[in-house]
């Protein structure tokens, strides 16, 4: 009954492996375009002033 | 001022995951873990092994709800042409291929042991892999096409993968080969222990929390990544107006 054990440790290993693997790879993309939204808004807001004067 | 006005969709700080959403996916998440592996009965034939069941099964259930998600967001799309349907069409899309491969990856992880081996041409197993195959291919589209048809090309593909979903449930109705009968809604000697059915339908239900996380988090990059394409050409605009030089 016991035998296939580890392949059931491998089998829930790899699936939450997965989506916790894509959610980190998400969670960096966002902060990633956070910052660079930001970066972008500042940039177009610092050229509009400088091009007024 | 124009470029202080520029549209910041997805720009807020709102939490993507609210604790309304995510307290009750985790609780019901180690709910599940604690039935699964300790209180749920073992499976006579196959042992311990069968409890990936909990797990796979939910996996691709979870897809197919994907499928349809992201179907009736495409048509939305289409008609109405309002960029928040097509940012949970691809959130709903992408998360195709990932609760895809788990039901997948789970599935050769559970084959092996009791079948001898990890895949097989089967008929089940061949369309699941299409459906996994077809979605990969929609990001794939997704990124290689233009800005202004990219979102109506990928609703047209998105409406037909969704056509697969009735072919892989049918496919082990239809076909009898090497996966198993459906042991839910598959006729007389079909159904589950009650213990293993209340497990399952926990296993089901935290599932569909934990899609719904990944949803919201994807919907959030989408509308993100869409900002910066928005903020990107108001610049080129700005630039070309004469209102501001870079």
């Amino acid at each position: 009954m016991m035998k296939n054990l580890s392949w059931l440790f491998y089998a829930y290993g790899a699936g939450w492996l997965l989506i916790f693997g894509y959610l980190f790879w998400i969670g960096r993309r966002e902060r990633h375009l956070r910052h660079k939204v930001a970066e972008l808004h500042e940039l177009l807001n610092e050229k509009w002033t400088k091009t007024r004067k | 001022m124009e470029a202080q006005t520029v549209p910041l969709a997805g720009f807020d700080d709102k939490p993507a995951l609210p604790p309304w959403l995510l307290a009750p996916t985790a609780a019901l998440m180690l709910l599940t873990l604690y039935l699964v592996f300790d209180w749920v009965s073992t499976e006579a034939t196959m042992g311990i092994v069968q409890r990936i069941f909990y797990f796979h099964v939910p996996a691709a259930m979870v897809s197919f709800l994907a499928c349809f998600v992201g179907g009736v967001a495409s048509i939305c799309y289409l008609v109405t042409r309002d960029q928040k349907y097509d940012d949970l069409s691809l959130a709903a899309n992408e998360s195709i291929v990932v609760f895809e491969s788990v039901n997948i990856v789970m599935g050769s992880l559970w084959a092996r042991p009791v079948w001898g081996i990890w895949w097989t041409w089967d008929a089940r197993l061949t369309s699941s892999f299409v459906l996994l195959f077809l979605y990969a291919a929609y990001l794939m589209v997704r990124r290689a096409s233009p800005v202004e048809s990219r979102a109506a090309v990928c609703a047209v593909i998105c409406i037909l993968g969704m056509l697969d979903v009735p072919l892989i449930y049918m496919s082990n109705r239809l076909f009898r080969t090497q996966h198993p009968a459906p042991v839910l809604g598959g006729g007389q000697n079909s159904g589950l222990a009650p213990d293993m059915l209340k497990t399952f339908l926990v296993a089901c239900v935290s599932m569909v929390l934990v899609w719904w996380c990944v949803l919201r988090v994807r919907r959030r990059v989408a509308r993100l990544d869409r900002a910066v394409e928005d903020l990107t050409r108001r610049a080129h605009e700005l630039v070309d107006a004469g209102s501001i030089r870079l």
